[in-house]
């Protein structure tokens, strides 16, 4: 990967050539990414590979008119003339009423996101993890597919009023669906983490195969509103939505579900139960970010919910300038967790009388931002749960159901302990009430 | 030079070299390097080739690509960016003992595209253990071939500020409604240069342009905190700039303005069964949804079950299958005029060609590629296969499908006048659809009642929901060829890593029977 000085010296190669150009004020940014990557299904390797990429983007404003231009050529010959388009798109462009000046310095924390384990990721061993999966399957006579990443990226950025940055960061995933043999059972399981060497391939490997066996032949159930246990993954699967609609602009201009009447937003308004917490922290121990926001604020712990309470909405500078306020210091990630010790799926399923396990979502789509009302369908993994234990597999259903009523304060039971997926760390929830529209006959 | 070699005083060297750069060609001259260097793509493309066979590679091909994007933002009266980008760059897919193994730089010269191929090899190699089926081509042709999409206007020469002054009126249109609040738009311009190379003789150079205007209208009730967006109906075509020209974009913004206003007081929609009209504006995402992606062949077979899902439809299915009413035809067509997904040849070569899916209602063949096609025990692929960038690995992706007009001028006020109650739905709206291509909710940009063969007033919070082969076959209307339009989705997403298609569905207006639809405002 490349160095902080060999990033941060094309940047300034290009803010050189802005400038010699024309350009008033300029940010450049430099990213290299390596990826290698490995499929899997029906129990063998179908596909695998590597690619490396550099990209650069100059943006750059004469008179107050903007231009960016993006390439992925580092010789000085396309770095000059990459700035010189930014600089030529500038001149013919309309004034950017939204500039800002760009950042000067600014001190930012050391990132934790980074592990040489995921960046240098070894063939071999990588093979000896996949093996150990399609053996698993194959002993348990369901059919495997999945996905190995291993994915690493150096970014820098300078502005022409002095700021630079740059980090490193990584990721390792991996996801498994095993499906039975006589295609009635499909069972899921993921997990991701910077540090490719902290992955459980193992357990992954397990729970997929687990609930792939145990869903086999699920029975169907009357669509209707049941209590529910979503698993990690089944939050992580709604919560995107929810992420989104902290944009403050969005919300002032009347069009969020953070909107509230006259103009005004819903900060301060205790929307959700009072255990549930919503934060971002750049230093998370398992879900660390970048310590920068995209316009380079340098990012520190957001909170964005606290006690059920809407505590702070997302400013970006020309936001937060238009309003008088600073912007703000993320969110660059976002964990969800209970104010109360966290409860165990296991002990969520002995206090259900009945209702339904969910282990994920599918093909989740926003209807209606009001509200944030979201379709999509259950996945690979869906049980009936009656006085405190798990019955039988059901066949999947399609859900209509508003995040902001799933989780307002009389809807949550309980919580669990926050688990990664990435860009979230969310935990399982037990839900007094769910509603479901449809049966679906796909396994 | 790459990035891992650049150094200080590289900068040094360049920055000074720079000072004297005041020059600034033209609109079009500045895009960066607007054609690749043809004799130096193929010398890399060779090397790429040499050196994976001579490590013992049964199969190579390469495709060195440059794609070029230039996508202007607005909103209201403002414009919010212009940019340009450029992206260059090898990636090599090799064959060795049966296993793939694949490769991609944007170094594209001759000692990086070696490094390429043998890193290639060395995954293939190291993943072979866990090949437990070779892979096996079905035959092709061998191939040196030129095409390129026609094109009247290249968008890449027509100057900034006309292209700016048309996003511009377009949001005037739409807000000089008295009720609109906000609108978004943009236009984005795509230009693939493809060279493809294989080991077994095939050369092919090819360029697409392709041409994306959109927008999204806002009405937001400020006193009850309510709002409503009406986006674009129409919105991708392999065409360049003649499609900004030819279509009538600024009458479809202010439609969209009084449309979202008068949604904002619309009624909400009863729930329960209604005969409805799908118009092509919507139709086409149904047929995406329901059709075009549950006759993909690698689904059927399992080979995307981690992420987009299998198929209702068995590989065995072919001749078998009752997919819908006999008057319904689907077609894969991969030669269809503006068609986003019409090329000359797919990724591994195949000449594009066009095809039943479904015939008289029976599901008849697939969607192919090279491997899949010996499968079904076919022999030649229908030329699915699709990289959407240099770095990608090339899969199977799908074709234009679309529905076959009716042979008579059924029009829409036929469709409509056979119906007591019933709704008519116009553009997109929120789709979703399982794993299996089974159980589907699509929504609309604007619905309206149907009441005895009449259109009537607009209803808000509405969404038809049903089952594939159900759906398909309470079709018992279909609009003549007067009524065919092509429509097209710009990100069909699919495989790991995620990649995106272009992808177009022609498609008349079509009538379904007794379909539930629900009210999705209710939380």
């Amino acid at each position: 990967m490349v160095t902080r000085d060999e990033a941060l010296a094309i940047c300034d190669a290009v803010l050189a050539a802005a400038k010699s150009a024309g350009a008033e004020d300029a940010t450049v940014s430099v990213q290299d990414s390596l990826e290698s990557h490995a499929r899997f299904a029906d129990n063998r390797i179908t596909t695998s590979g590597r690619s490396e990429d550099v990209s650069v983007t100059a943006t750059v404003w004469v008179g107050q008119r903007r231009g960016a231009a993006t390439g992925n050529d580092s010789s000085p010959a396309a770095l000059k003339q990459l700035a010189n388009e930014a600089v030529q798109i500038a001149r013919v462009s309309p004034v950017h009423r939204e500039y800002l000046p760009t950042l000067g310095p600014m001190t930012y924390a050391q990132e934790r996101t980074f592990a040489d384990s995921t960046a240098n990721i070894d063939l071999d061993a990588r093979a000896k993890v996949l093996s150990a999966i399609l053996d698993e399957c194959r002993r348990a006579k369901v059919t495997g597919a999945g996905f190995h990443s291993a994915r690493a990226s150096a970014s820098a950025t300078a502005t022409a009023n002095g700021n630079r940055r740059f980090f490193r960061s990584s990721e390792g995933s991996l996801s498994v669906t095993a499906r039975s043999a006589d295609g009635t059972g499909s069972g899921y399981y993921a997990g991701d983490h910077f540090d490719l060497s902290r992955l459980d391939a193992r357990k992954i490997a397990a729970e997929a195969v687990g609930k792939a066996v145990r869903s086999r032949n699920p029975k169907p159930i009357e669509p209707g509103t049941y209590p529910v246990i979503l698993e990690p993954q089944a939050v992580a699967d709604l919560v995107g939505s929810l992420t989104n609609a902290f944009d403050a602009r969005t919300a002032e201009e009347g069009r969020s579900a953070f909107s509230a009447r006259g103009g005004k937003t819903r900060v301060g308004e205790k929307m959700f139960n009072e255990r549930i917490n919503l934060y971002s922290d750049p230093m998370h121990a398992e879900m660390p970010a970048t310590p920068s926001t995209n316009d380079g604020i340098p990012a520190t712990r957001l909170s964005l919910i606290k006690g059920g309470v809407v505590e702070n909405l997302e400013y970006s500078r020309f936001w937060a300038r238009e309003q008088k306020r600073d912007p703000s210091a993320g969110p660059v990630n976002y964990i969800l967790e209970s104010t109360d010790a966290p409860v165990p799926v296991a002990k969520m399923i002995e206090s259900m009388e009945r209702g339904l396990l969910i282990t994920r979502f599918w093909y989740v789509r926003l209807i209606d931002g009001r509200s944030i009302m979201l379709t999509g369908l259950t996945r690979d993994g869906l049980w009936w749960i009656d006085k405190g234990r798990i019955q039988n597999p059901v066949r999947n259903l399609r859900f209509n159901q508003s995040v902001l009523a799933m989780l307002s304060p009389k809807n949550v039971e309980a919580i669990g302990a926050p688990e990664r997926r990435s860009p979230l760390m969310v935990p399982a929830l037990k839900l007094s009430g769910f509603t479901f529209t449809s049966i679906s006959d796909a396994i | 030079m790459s990035i891992h070699e650049f150094s200080r005083r590289a900068f040094i060297a360049a920055g000074s070299a720079l000072v004297a750069a005041t020059y600034l060609p033209d609109w079009a001259e500045a895009f960066q390097a607007a054609a690749p260097d043809d004799a130096a793509r193929a010398e890399a493309a060779e090397a790429a080739l040499t050196r994976a066979t001579a490590l013992g590679a049964s199969y190579a091909d390469v495709r060195v690509n440059r794609y070029r994007r230039e996508s202007i933002a607005t909103r209201e009266r403002q414009v919010q960016s212009v940019s340009r980008s450029a992206s260059y760059g090898l990636g090599l897919r090799v064959l060795v003992n049966g296993a793939w193994g694949f490769a991609a730089t944007n170094r594209v010269e001759p000692a990086a595209a070696r490094a390429a191929a043998e890193q290639a090899v060395a995954i293939a190699r190291a993943n072979a253990i866990l090949a437990t089926r070779k892979v096996v081509l079905a035959d092709a042709d061998r191939v040196v071939a030129t095409w390129n999409n026609p094109i009247k206007r290249d968008p890449f020469e027509v100057p900034l500020d006309t292209k700016v002054q048309f996003l511009m009126k377009l949001n005037e249109s739409a807000m000089a409604v008295r009720g609109v609040s906000f609108v978004n738009s943009q236009i984005l311009f795509v230009d693939e240069q493809k060279y493809f190379a294989s080991t077994e003789g095939s050369r092919v150079t090819q360029r697409l342009v392709r041409t994306y205007p959109q927008f999204n209208v806002t009405a937001a009730n400020r006193d009850t905190g309510d709002f409503q967006t009406r986006p674009v109906v129409d919105r991708a075509k392999l065409l360049g700039y003649e499609y900004v020209e030819d279509y009538p974009w600024l009458q479809d913004a202010e439609l969209a303005g009084h449309e979202v206003v008068e949604k904002l007081t619309a009624k909400p929609v009863a729930p329960g069964r209604y005969d409805i009209v799908v118009d092509p504006t919507q139709l086409f995402l149904a047929i995406h949804e329901s059709v075009g992606h549950s006759t993909e062949l690698d689904r059927s077979l399992g080979l995307e079950a981690n992420m987009a899902g299998t198929s209702f439809v068995k590989p065995t299915d072919a001749g078998k299958l009752r997919f819908g009413a006999t008057i319904v035809n689907l077609v894969g067509d991969r030669t269809q005029p503006g068609g986003l997904a019409t090329t000359g040849y797919d990724d591994e070569g195949v000449k594009s060609e066009r095809w039943h899916i479904v015939r008289d209602g029976m599901f008849v063949d697939w969607q192919t590629t090279r491997e899949l096609a010996p499968l079904v025990g076919q022999k030649r692929s229908h030329g699915c296969l699709h990289s959407d960038d240099w770095s990608s690995v090339p899969f199977p992706r799908m074709p234009n499908v679309s529905l076959e007009p009716a042979k008579t001028n059924v029009t829409f006020d036929d469709l409509f006048s056979e119906i007591k109650r019933g709704l008519y739905v116009v553009g997109r709206g929120v789709s979703s659809i399982d794993q299996q291509r089974y159980n589907f909710q699509f929504g609309g940009a604007v619905i309206r009642e149907i009441t005895n063969g009449k259109l009537g007033a607009m209803v808000r919070d509405a969404a038809y929901q049903s089952r594939t082969p159900d759906f398909w076959a309470s079709c018992d209307g279909i609009g003549g060829p007067s009524t065919y339009r092509l429509w097209g989705t710009s990100a069909d997403g699919k495989g790991e890593p995620g990649q995106t298609n272009a992808v177009s569905h022609g498609c008349p207006p079509a009538r379904f029977r007794n379909i539930t639809v629900l009210n999705t405002g209710a939380a």
